[in-house]
């Protein structure tokens, strides 16, 4: 029980966390847009500097002749390279929401208790949020955790407590030539992955700013990830994958009741059916 | 060794994505329990979807992240018709041993 709610609330204050981390890193991406929108002519937008203590921001000002953009100055930490810096710490948390994924994942196919394995998926979905954020896929993120954690998760609780049967069996045993062969299997894939981890330079931060999305046909740009920019495609070229995929809902919700329903009807009575309209 | 710590690039997520998959895999191969072997399933969409976000961030495709709003709902479609047939079964049976369900008849 202890356990359970530990892992629970570790794993919602690491979301958390990490939301608040990355917060004002989207928000610092958020106000480098504003001023490409009235200066078509410059070549780039300007970058982000490093902010100097302070709330004058250089970037910021407007060039002579144009007008003052509408933007909210953040009052940036001390550590100025904190905000934006694709360094060290963002690093670190990915490692640790990864840790926390793969953690959950384990508990899962692990445990013998149907309710701890649930906890174990909802922490693991929580860290699974956490990476879409450091993704920059906000928009992914949030849905990751309100459908996937928030109601799926929902629904086999549900269904774990008609079951009434919390406890599993344990694991069919298997032989031993089975156990070692699975575990040189297993240990071989574990080298192979970490390899490619070794072997395989990262040309270019992943943690870096994405750039943003333009709304094809205009000038207009959104934040790489946000619900603008996703709307603009899932209403765009994927009209028809958001219409299908209604009706799928729609034959999932009539398919599952009519599969969950009891096979006894009950009975009914007679004599209605030869009534006089 | 530091490279791999503190310079976190795509290949990052992408054998996390992995590593992810993997369990999902041996969830459903190892445990008997109907539940477990959906939520491993769920583990495995999972996987796919934080790869096809990856790439999307790698090529500067948004598209990926519609495709990935697509699974989560295909994954929940299926997760309840899913959770409808272990509770029909359970009705029959009174267990959800997926080790036990060798015949149509019990």
């Amino acid at each position: 029980m202890m356990t359970r709610l530990l892992i629970l609330i570790t794993s919602a204050a690491v979301a958390l966390g990490a939301a608040g981390a990355l917060a004002p890193r989207l928000a610092a991406a958020q106000v480098q847009l504003q001023p490409a929108q009235p200066a078509a002519g410059q070549p780039q937008p300007a970058q982000v500097q490093p902010a100097q203590p302070g709330l004058q921001n250089p970037t910021l000002q407007p060039a002579p002749g144009e007008r003052a953009p509408r933007v909210t100055v953040l009052k940036r930490a001390p550590h100025s390279d904190r905000i934006e810096s694709n360094g060290k710490g963002m690093a670190l948390l990915f490692w640790a929401f990864a840790l926390v994924t793969i953690g959950g994942a384990l508990f899962v196919v692990t445990r013998r208790n149907l309710i701890a394995a649930v906890m174990g998926m909802v922490g693991s979905f929580m860290g699974i949020a956490a990476v879409y954020m450091m993704l920059y896929a906000s928009f992914l993120s949030v849905i990751q955790m309100l459908v996937y954690a928030g109601a799926i998760m929902v629904l086999f609780v549900f269904v774990i407590m008609i079951l009434n049967r919390p406890e599993d069996e344990p694991v069919a045993p298997s032989g031993r030539a089975g156990q070692i062969l699975g575990g040189a299997a297993m240990l071989y894939l574990v080298g192979r992955l970490v390899m490619t981890l070794i072997n395989v330079q990262a040309p270019e931060s992943a943690l870096a700013p994405p750039a943003p999305v333009t709304v094809p046909g205009t000038a207009i740009q959104h934040e790489w990830g946000s619900v603008k920019a996703v709307g603009t495609d899932l209403f765009g070229p994927g009209l028809f994958p958001f219409e299908a995929i209604s009706i799928l809902l729609l034959v999932a919700v009539v398919g599952a009741i009519a599969i969950a329903r009891p096979l006894h009807e009950d009975p009914e009575p007679e004599g209605d059916a030869g009534a006089a309209p | 060794m530091s490279n791999i710590l503190f310079d976190v690039g795509y290949e990052h997520f992408l054998v996390l994505a992995a590593v992810l998959f993997l369990i999902g895999v041996g969830g459903v191969l190892v445990r008997r329990n109907a539940l477990i072997i959906l939520m491993s399933v769920e583990l495995m969409l999972n996987a796919a979807n934080m790869t096809v976000l990856t790439f999307a961030r790698m090529w500067g495709d948004i598209s990926g992240h519609t495709f990935a709003l697509m699974v989560i709902a295909v994954a929940a479609a299926e997760a309840s018709v899913g959770l409808a047939i272990v509770v029909a079964v359970f009705r029959g049976r009174r267990n959800v041993d997926v080790d036990r369900l060798t015949t149509l008849r019990h």
